[in-house]
């Protein structure tokens, strides 16, 4: 305590207001950061197989033949998520729906696993 | 002072964030298509600099090159049209149509740079095509005395030839090149990363950061990919396709891509894509090799890539099954298959 008193007694108001200034850019920095921007499109990747990469721009029920069975994909208004699945926890389908670049939900039983790819991150020219 | 140094730490922290990782996109419209520049980890300054560099060498070949245009090369052809030989006293314009005649040798002349004339007959030799089939005897005329490469005499700075239907159209070449002499200038001015896309035609200088450059494959009936590919270093990539310049009639497709064997544009294929390794030429085979793959019959199409030395092809042929080289099957990703009829791996 001895110690610290006088230090304390060195900041100055100008250090408490940087100090201040500071958190502020780091609270907003980490929001800004969680905020990743919605994604595109929806990979699908099953084991052993080139990843389907499909618009999430539409209303579609998507059937994936995975290693149980067939895994149904609910694709509506930008987002996506397992609706039906022979797996017998169902773990895929609580996860309910993902957005978001990167968020990804993993069937292990049935070894298939959908994310949220940005449309731009997926290649940077085109070949025509 | 404790806290000033925290300061000053983090100021100097955050501004090692952004600028140098940063990708700097460039576009113009020359050789009548978008010409697309990616440049990674250079300043702006830099990036805009010597991408303006690119694009004025770019206009550079495109008024000496341009087939119906105004250009050194349309000024020889009107000079060959009339029975007159043509000096060209350029060192650069000699070695583009030595190349070409080599090249259209060893494609057994399937890619066929002096049809120009053929290309103009149906169409092709306007910005907006004119939509007709030419008469059908006009074409047989035309293939029974078919000019070709071999036509042309050149002699030190002089060319002739002795068919005066010889036309010169670099129109399968011309890009390629570009992108040939891209890189050159991207090299000579220290850019190690970037991405040069010449209508649809690309070449990877170096990676995008930690990771290789992405190109997309263009779906031939889809306005999205149907595949996505890694193009490493130095590597260039080329599609042929009936979907770029084409008119319908008759709900048939007749594309600019035309068999110089029956003067019909071929339609056995929707599109065939090549990749081609690094070397000093990479842009103008990946532009020219796509040409006798896309043009020639289905039976000889695999010959032909053996022949020369295609390693990495994909065609897409008419009844949309897939014919792809084991090569190129291992580094391709799909993206959009489900419509696809098959895919057969060579």
């Amino acid at each position: 305590m001895k110690k610290v008193l006088p230090f304390i007694k060195t900041v100055k108001l100008g250090d408490v207001l940087i100090i201040f200034m500071l958190m502020g850019l780091i609270i907003f920095i980490i929001n800004k950061s969680w905020n990743t921007p919605i994604g595109q499109y929806l990979k699908i990747e099953k084991n052993n197989e080139p990843p389907k990469i499909i618009s999430l721009n539409q209303i579609k029920e998507e059937e994936i033949a995975g290693l149980l069975g067939d895994s149904n994909i609910s694709i509506v208004d930008g987002k996506a998520r397992f609706s039906k699945a022979p797996c017998t926890k169902k773990y895929c389908i609580h996860q309910g729906w993902i957005n978001k670049v990167n968020q990804t939900i993993v069937c292990l039983p049935n070894q298939i696993t959908i994310s949220i790819t940005d449309g731009s991150e997926s290649y940077d020219s085109v070949n025509y | 002072m404790i806290f000033r140094n925290l300061i000053f730490f983090l100021i100097i922290f955050l501004c090692g964030c952004g600028q140098k990782d940063r990708v700097y996109q460039y576009k113009d419209y020359i050789f009548g298509t978008i010409i697309d520049i990616k440049i990674y980890g250079e300043t702006e300054n830099k990036s805009k600099q010597i991408t303006n560099l690119i694009f004025d060498d770019f206009q550079r070949l495109h008024n000496y090159l341009h087939p119906w245009e105004k250009s050194l090369i349309s000024d020889m052809n009107h000079a060959i049209s009339t029975g007159k030989s043509f000096i060209i006293d350029d060192a650069e314009i000699i070695r583009v149509l030595k190349e070409n005649t080599e090249l259209s040798q060893k494609t057994d002349n399937f890619f066929n740079p002096a049809m120009g004339k053929l290309i103009a007959l149906w169409g092709f030799h306007e910005d907006n095509i004119k939509q007709s089939i030419p008469s059908s005897s006009v074409i047989k005329d035309f293939v029974s005395n078919m000019p070709l490469m071999e036509d042309l005499t050149i002699t030190n700075n002089t060319v002739s030839s002795k068919n005066k239907k010889f036309q010169l159209d670099l129109g399968g070449y011309a890009k390629g090149y570009a992108l040939d002499r891209a890189k050159i200038i991207l090299q000579n001015n220290n850019i190690k990363n970037a991405l040069v896309n010449i209508g649809g035609n690309i070449i990877a200088i170096g990676m995008r950061g930690d990771r290789n450059w992405i190109v997309g494959i263009q779906h031939p009936r889809k306005p999205s990919a149907i595949a996505s590919i890694n193009l490493l270093p130095g590597w260039s990539i080329g599609t042929s396709g009936d979907y770029q310049r084409y008119f319908m009639m008759n709900e048939k497709r007749y594309s600019h891509l035309i068999n110089p064997i029956s003067g019909f544009p071929s339609a056995n294929s929707q599109s065939t894509t090549i990749l081609i390794p690094p070397s000093k030429n990479s842009g103008v085979l990946s532009d020219v090799y796509s040409k006798p793959l896309f043009i020639a019959p289905t039976e000889i199409k695999i010959e032909i890539a053996k022949k020369l030395n295609i390693k990495y092809f994909m065609i897409i042929q008419n009844d949309e099954k897939i014919l792809i080289s084991n090569e190129m099957n291992k580094v391709i990703t799909w993206i959009d298959l489900k419509d696809e009829k098959g895919i057969t791996v060579y």
